[in-house]
């Protein structure tokens, strides 16, 4: 089907939990073994599809695999069964900031972030103005981004990640960064975003808002997909199994 | 996403890491970029200082360039040894250095190894053009017929050496030893290859010993050191300013496609993993 974004189908993945890991040689060739691990099962034969122009939120507890079914639709991570077929340019929002690098000044690292995030150079220089207004760092722009506060740091990377301009934007739990005033905006860009037709996939924790920006939710829990559909019945159900 | 929009894309990605490595590297030094000059320098110093003033080693004057001296016929292994030796040693520790990008976003992780490789590889090149002029300045003119064959196997050396790092970056993810291991054996490769002497020294305690067992001489072992090969060539087109031996020239080309192949197949079966074994 051709409006379909992101078809994930009967995907499992699994991760080794190791009781013994020897990644230095010695005790590698001492216990005569790499490794003694325990298979752990993060996602379990999950499906699910995803239509273009469609924001889905993905709640769950801690550790019911919604990062891990991120980063399999990122690439990041592969799925051992089943299989992720994604329509159109990608963009991840795993973690911001990463690959920055602290020497060097703010306006290298829009330019190095951006193309590590897939912008082409003319693309960033387009966009420059843009994502440094957005971020609101302007005047420290050509600092080494090493004496950015943290918060500064997080909403230049920010800014970058989310002017990457993606078909599908994957979001995990970074929307709680900055200030007040700076989330607001934030979610000023999503609501732009969804506008212009990208499918987004966000995971969060603040239910109220997943309720108010997305077309349905998929609640995770150990790796099962216990509920997808309409927000207000999927939150019900996630709140009615998780209260004591 | 077509092929192509996917090559330009970490082109880029690969020129802006490149860059990130020169940039950042010398961020904050009064010298900056001249740096990078300054340990061939000062190596080339010292090595010059023992072997003709303390130990006297006199390798043979170029043929036919006609040149006798020692810190330039030095230099002309010792550049390509450390360019070698930083690739392998630097390419070796990226996958680790990158480790919180590796599990946040995705792209070719190669790139790292590759921009690694480029901003050591634009070093060497400054390096190896002063060189040449050095050369030629003391009396090597004819060094300047030999650059094109010289920036050939500059590459060649590059995908050798870029090989190598592929696959040692991965084997360094599963075992830290690998690195540590493979600063000794850089360290003593040094030495088992024909860069502060000539090889003919070598091949005098050769014939004195006589073969090995069957036909094989202590030099035929020597020189299945790769890097003997590829300093041989160099010191052809550099020292003497003449065509390099043949056979040495098929043991580099062979050299850098076993290297390369066996790097890109160790990681590309690795790669999808790494993001969980880091
Ligand atoms: N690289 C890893 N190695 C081993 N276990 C992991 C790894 N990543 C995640 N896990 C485990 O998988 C489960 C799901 O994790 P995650 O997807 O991060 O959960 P969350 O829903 O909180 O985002 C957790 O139990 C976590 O411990
Ligand atoms: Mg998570």
């Amino acid at each position: 089907m051709s409006d379909i974004a992101i078809r994930v189908d009967h995907v499992s993945k699994k991760f080794r939990l190791y009781k013994e890991r020897n990644q230095s040689l010695k005790s590698a060739i001492m216990r005569g073994r790499t490794s003694v691990h325990e298979d752990f099962w993060a996602l379990k034969d999950v499906s699910l599809d995803v239509v273009r122009g469609q924001t889905v939120g993905l709640v769950g507890d801690n550790g019911s695999g919604k990062s891990t079914l991120l980063k399999c639709m990122a690439k990041i991570l592969y799925p051992d069964k089943g299989s992720i077929t994604m329509k159109g340019r990608l963009a991840a929002l795993l973690e911001v900031g990463s690959g920055f690098h602290p020497e060097l000044s703010g306006r290298d690292n829009v330019y190095l972030n951006g193309s590590i995030l897939g912008m082409s150079r003319r693309e960033i220089e387009m966009k420059f103005d843009e994502i440094v207004d957005f971020s609101g760092v302007r005047e420290f722009i050509d600092q080494p981004v090493k004496n950015y506060s943290s918060g500064m740091y997080v909403r230049l990377g920010f800014s970058v990640a989310i002017h990457v301009d993606p078909d599908i934007l994957l979001v995990d739990e970074v929307l709680a960064v900055g200030d007040e005033s700076f989330q607001a905006k934030c979610a000023e860009k999503f609501v732009e975003l969804r506008k212009a037709g990208r499918t987004i996939v966000i995971v969060s924790h603040a239910l109220g808002t997943l309720a108010s920006m997305c077309d349905s939710l998929v609640w995770l829990q150990h790796g099962d997909v216990m509920a997808t559909g309409d927000p207000a019945t999927v939150i019900a159900a996630y709140r009615g199994h998780d209260g004591p | 996403m077509s092929i192509r929009v996917n090559v330009r894309r970490y082109r880029e990605l690969f020129v802006n890491l490149t860059q990130r490595e020169l940039k950042g590297k010398y961020k904050r030094t009064i010298l900056g970029q001249l740096w990078s000059l300054a340990n061939p320098l000062a190596l080339m110093v010292v090595y010059s200082f023992v072997f003709t003033f303390i130990i006297r080693m006199t390798p043979e004057p170029g043929d036919p360039s006609g040149l006798d001296v020692f810190p330039l016929w030095l230099l002309c292994g010792l550049l390509p040894w450390i360019f070698f030796s930083n690739v392998v040693n630097q390419g070796m520790g990226t996958l680790l250095a990158n480790e919180s990008l590796i599990k946040k976003v995705y792209f070719p992780r190669s790139v790292l190894v590759l921009s690694s490789s480029a901003a050591i590889a634009v070093n060497w090149l400054v390096e190896m053009s002063v060189l040449v002029v050095a050369l030629a300045l003391f009396g090597a003119w004819t060094v300047f017929l030999w650059l094109p064959m010289l920036v050939v196997f500059m590459a060649l050396l590059a995908v050798f050496a870029t090989g190598i790092a592929l696959a040692l970056s991965i084997a360094n993810v599963y075992f830290r030893d690998t690195q540590y291991f493979v600063t000794i054996a850089l360290q003593l490769g040094m030495y088992m290859a024909p860069i502060i002497y000539p090889v003919s020294l070598v091949k005098v305690q050769s014939d004195r010993i006589g073969p090995l067992f069957a036909n094989v001489t202590l030099l035929d072992i020597y020189r299945l050191n790769p890097m003997e090969r590829f300093i041989a060539v160099f010191r052809r087109l550099l020292y003497d300013n003449d065509w390099p031996a043949f056979d040495d020239v098929i043991a580099c080309v062979l050299w850098a496609a076993v290297a390369i192949t066996l790097g890109m197949l160790v990681f590309s079966r690795n790669q999808k993993k790494l993001a969980e074994i880091l």
